[in-house]
């Protein structure tokens, strides 16, 4: 693979005229081969680990299984496909591990007074979106940095879950209340509403002017101002879409465990950005995209469990996350360089 | 001669059909006005070249039009209606496109995506790929600019990313084009291209507000010249019945009398600093390239922003590591410095353009800042001697009479004048035998700016050989024993007293020589 790269990239001597005009050309497509390299590489990866657990994991290789990690992934997918338009924005959202627990446990409160499950879902919904306006407000208007903003905001909003429920788990008092573990079609009605918010987040992001706009602002914000995009609005409705979908999450999440815990969640912004970023985003913004962060999720969410079906103590589990996660981005970091080179 | 034509502004007279009209326009950044009181207006149909010196305020009005800056005073009129123009995107809706000096684009997205940035074709939201190629590609295509929508920015060529950017404003200006310099990086042949372009549109109706600093492009494709220096506009004159010694002199000023002191002439012998065959394939490309500075002596490498004397600076502090050849210091002759301390082991004290990004550590204080570079020397076992350090902070205070309450005080908290002489002081405190700076005035006010030229004469006098990287004319004449002049990348004459002349430096380093 290396060597094709190495091939491409020595143009022999080209005419002076439209030396520039090649150079250009071979170095586009010597990037989309590295493109594609990192691409296979995620994908290749992933198809590695399944091979690996159909080999040594007991009951890894089944539908019921892979229907599992589907179910396994469902919250913190949901969670991370927000945190991919955010960090594509140029943006940072760590409060994610509140909105979560938060989102929940408003749920959860609400119900248990009776309140009716769509009527308190949204609700729950709106007060995440509210969460999130804060975020992009305080981020676009008063210019703290995001990191600083979300860490914040994330206290503050673990916080609340925790004074709502008094520190405690509370139950639903009606255990019917979860029509979302039904099996629709072979999979908990949780992992169809997952795939298909992350259907409508792929398209949105891929195919409207709207994200267009989010790539444009990730990757030049000057720039995107020049051409009289308004950046902060979008900047703001990036937090409010994020919070608005972990809170939506979080619901999702109480409703699997019969109840709301402000406990839940707090692993979200670790795991989400590691899956966004192991499916090509860059902190810096502009680019990555929703299969890649797809591929991410299902990665983190299948080495969680077959490491469980292989009976490897969880926190194994942190410790292999982190190691992908920087082995991935040491990875990116080489094809930078290679990159460079190539160039 | 410049008089007379500075008072003939005070009328801003535009044939009937003026498209826009900025009337007392004033902006300061930091306490420094940049513009005073600029009046200006446009015809239907008109390309205007306005001209001057650095930091003569050009750029801060264009952003002002383009709605980049807000003016603290001033209006604008589109249309003969008052108009508030308080971002870009309120300068679009009223057909004002402008194109930034820096070029500001997207490097990860494809071309056409830069080109339709903000606008893309869309059905209720929706937009693709195809859609967007093709509407591009046509708009490339009305204007006659050849594209390769489909690339990345980032594989393109500085000439063509600047090709995109002219499409995309070319794309989106109903009324009004505001060009900062946008022939750059462009050809002749591709800035033969843009003029034809921007005729053909100006006889559609469109009126160009073109910034530059090249001679011939204004008498080229403007038809009226407006110049500016300090802030204000001091010439405005139809392109026809301008001359370019004229048009020279209105940018310069009465500088340009007051300057070309004489100074006695000294035996310089002893060479402190050579270059010796530096050469990079970077923008510009430079080859074999050869400068001398003797102990005593400054010279200035004077040319135009982008003509290399930048490269060559950080290449001299270690800070460009892709030069080859060979410096000279004092007889001892090193490869090309790959790293920094290599450089400032050598006996080099480099002074960087921007102080606050590259040459001081903003919160810090003062006395921490003067001995920044010389902590070793300063510390015992690896703690600091405080005394020590407060006596050398001391002793470079007095020396270059920084101003300041207290050597405890931020950095960030001292005018600029007195911070650039905290930073020179930190190279000083390093004993070079080299000095070599890059526009050590910049942002620097008038006080200031005359202690620091009185300061490195002497230091000049007692042996230290000085090397001045500067893109102001008026500087590089008045402080230089021997004027360099740099145009792309190659040294294109020496100047020494006789002949060292403003007006001349100018026109070596723009090919205006006449």
């Amino acid at each position: 693979m290396a060597r094709a790269v190495d091939e491409e990239v020595d143009p022999g001597a080209p005419a002076p005229n439209d030396a520039p005009k090649r150079d250009a050309a071979l170095s586009g497509r010597t990037r989309l081969a590295l493109g594609a390299m990192q691409g296979l590489g995620l994908g290749g990866f992933y198809i590695i680990v399944l091979i690996y657990f159909s080999v040594s994991a007991p009951f890894f290789f089944s539908a019921s299984n892979a229907v599992n990690i589907l179910s396994n992934v469902s919250v913190i997918g949901i969670v991370t496909l927000g945190q991919a338009y955010v960090l594509i924005a140029g943006g940072f959202d760590l409060s994610v591990s509140g909105t979560v627990p938060l989102g929940g446990v408003i749920f959860t409160m609400l119900i248990n007074r009776g309140t009716s499950i769509p009527e308190a879902w949204t609700i729950a919904v709106l007060a995440g979106c509210a969460i999130g306006l804060a975020n992009g407000l305080i981020i676009t208007r008063i210019g703290i940095n995001a990191l600083v903003t979300t860490l914040g905001t994330w206290s503050i909003t673990v916080g609340l879950a925790y004074v709502v429920t008094n520190g405690e788990t509370v139950a639903f008092n009606d255990l019917n209340q979860g029509p979302i573990d039904n099996v629709v079609l072979g999979m908990p009605l949780y992992v169809w509403t997952m795939i298909l918010i992350t259907v409508i987040a792929f398209a949105v992001l891929r195919f409207s002017v709207y994200g267009r706009m989010i790539y444009a602002i990730g990757g030049n914000r000057e720039a995107s101002r020049l051409a009289g995009i308004r950046v902060d609005l979008v900047t703001t409705s990036v937090y409010v879409i994020s919070a608005g979908l972990s809170s939506f999450a979080g619901v999702m999440l109480a409703q699997q465990l019969l109840a709301g815990a402000p406990t839940v969640g707090a692993n979200a912004a670790l795991n989400s950005i590691a899956a966004v970023i192991l499916g090509g985003a860059a902190l810096t913004g502009g680019v990555g995209g929703i299969p890649g962060t797809v591929v991410g999720t299902l990665v983190l969410g299948t080495i969680a469990n077959g490491m469980a079906l292989m009976q490897v103590p969880s926190f194994y589990q942190q410790i292999a996350t982190g190691a992908i996660l920087l082995l991935a981005v040491g990875f990116g970091r080489l094809r930078a360089v290679f990159g460079q080179l190539a160039g | 001669m410049a008089a007379d034509l500075g008072n003939s502004t005070a009328d801003v007279s535009v044939a009937a059909n003026e498209v826009l009209r900025a009337t007392g326009l004033a902006k300061s950044y930091g306490g420094h006005l940049v513009l005073k009181h600029v009046d200006f207006a446009i015809a239907r149909g008109e390309i205007v070249a306005v001209i001057g010196e650095n930091g003569a305020g050009k750029s801060t009005f264009a952003k002002i039009i383009a709605g980049v800056v807000e003016p603290e005073s001033g209006e604008i009129q589109v249309e003969g209606r008052r108009v508030a123009i308080q971002s870009p995107r309120d300068a679009l809706k009223l057909g004002i496109a402008y194109i930034p000096q820096e070029l500001a684009y997207l490097s990860n997205r494809t071309v056409a995506d830069n080109i339709l940035l903000g606008r893309w074709p869309h059905r209720g939201g929706m937009t693709s790929d195809v859609a967007i190629m093709s509407a591009a590609r046509a708009e490339a295509t009305k204007f006659g600019i050849d594209l390769h929508v489909s690339w990345r920015m980032a594989d393109l060529t500085l000439a063509e990313r600047q090709l995109v950017e002219i499409v995309k404003a070319l794309s989106r200006s109903s009324h009004v084009l505001v060009l900062d310099e946008p022939t750059a990086s462009l050809t002749s042949g591709e800035s033969q291209k843009l003029f034809t372009i921007l005729r053909q549109l100006v006889r559609a109706g469109l009126s160009v507000i073109f910034i530059s600093h090249r001679m011939d492009e204004v008498f080229d494709v403007s038809d009226r010249v407006v110049v500016m220096r300090n802030g204000d506009v001091v010439g405005d004159v139809p392109t026809r019945e301008a001359t370019r010694p004229q048009l020279i002199s209105l940018m310069l000023g009465a500088a340009a009398e007051e300057l070309g002191t004489q100074r006695p002439g000294r035996a310089l012998t002893e060479a402190a600093l050579e270059l010796r065959g530096w050469a990079w394939t970077g923008e510009p490309p430079i080859r074999d390239l050869n400068l001398t500075v003797h102990r005593g002596e400054i010279v200035t490498l004077f040319g135009l922003r982008g003509s290399g004397g930048e490269a060559i600076a950080e290449g001299l502090a270690g800070r460009n590591p892709k030069f080859t050849g060979s410096v000279v210091v004092e007889g001892r002759e090193y490869p090309v410095f790959r790293t920094i301390t290599a450089s400032i082991r050598a006996g080099i004290g480099y002074l960087p353009a921007e102080r606050k990004r590259d040459g001081l550590v903003m919160p810090l204080s003062v006395q921490t800042n003067l001995t920044l570079l010389v902590l070793r020397s300063l510390s015992r076992l690896g703690v600091t001697q405080i005394p020590a350090e407060r006596a050398m902070a001391q002793r470079m205070r007095d020396t270059l009479q920084i101003r300041l309450r207290s050597l405890a005080q931020p950095v960030a908290t001292l005018s600029g004048g007195n911070q650039q002489k905290v930073v020179l002081g930190s190279r000083l405190l390093t004993n070079p035998r080299v000095l070599v700076l890059q526009e050590p005035t910049r942002g620097v006010d008038v006080g200031a700016r005359y202690e620091i030229h009185q300061y490195l004469r002497s230091i000049a006098e007692q042996g230290t050989a000085i090397l001045w990287v500067t893109t102001d004319v008026e500087e590089a004449v008045l402080v230089a024993d021997r004027l360099v002049v740099l145009r792309e990348g190659r040294i294109v004459a020496e100047l020494t007293d006789t002949s060292k002349t403003q007006g001349q430096a100018v026109a070596l380093a723009a090919k205006d020589a006449a």
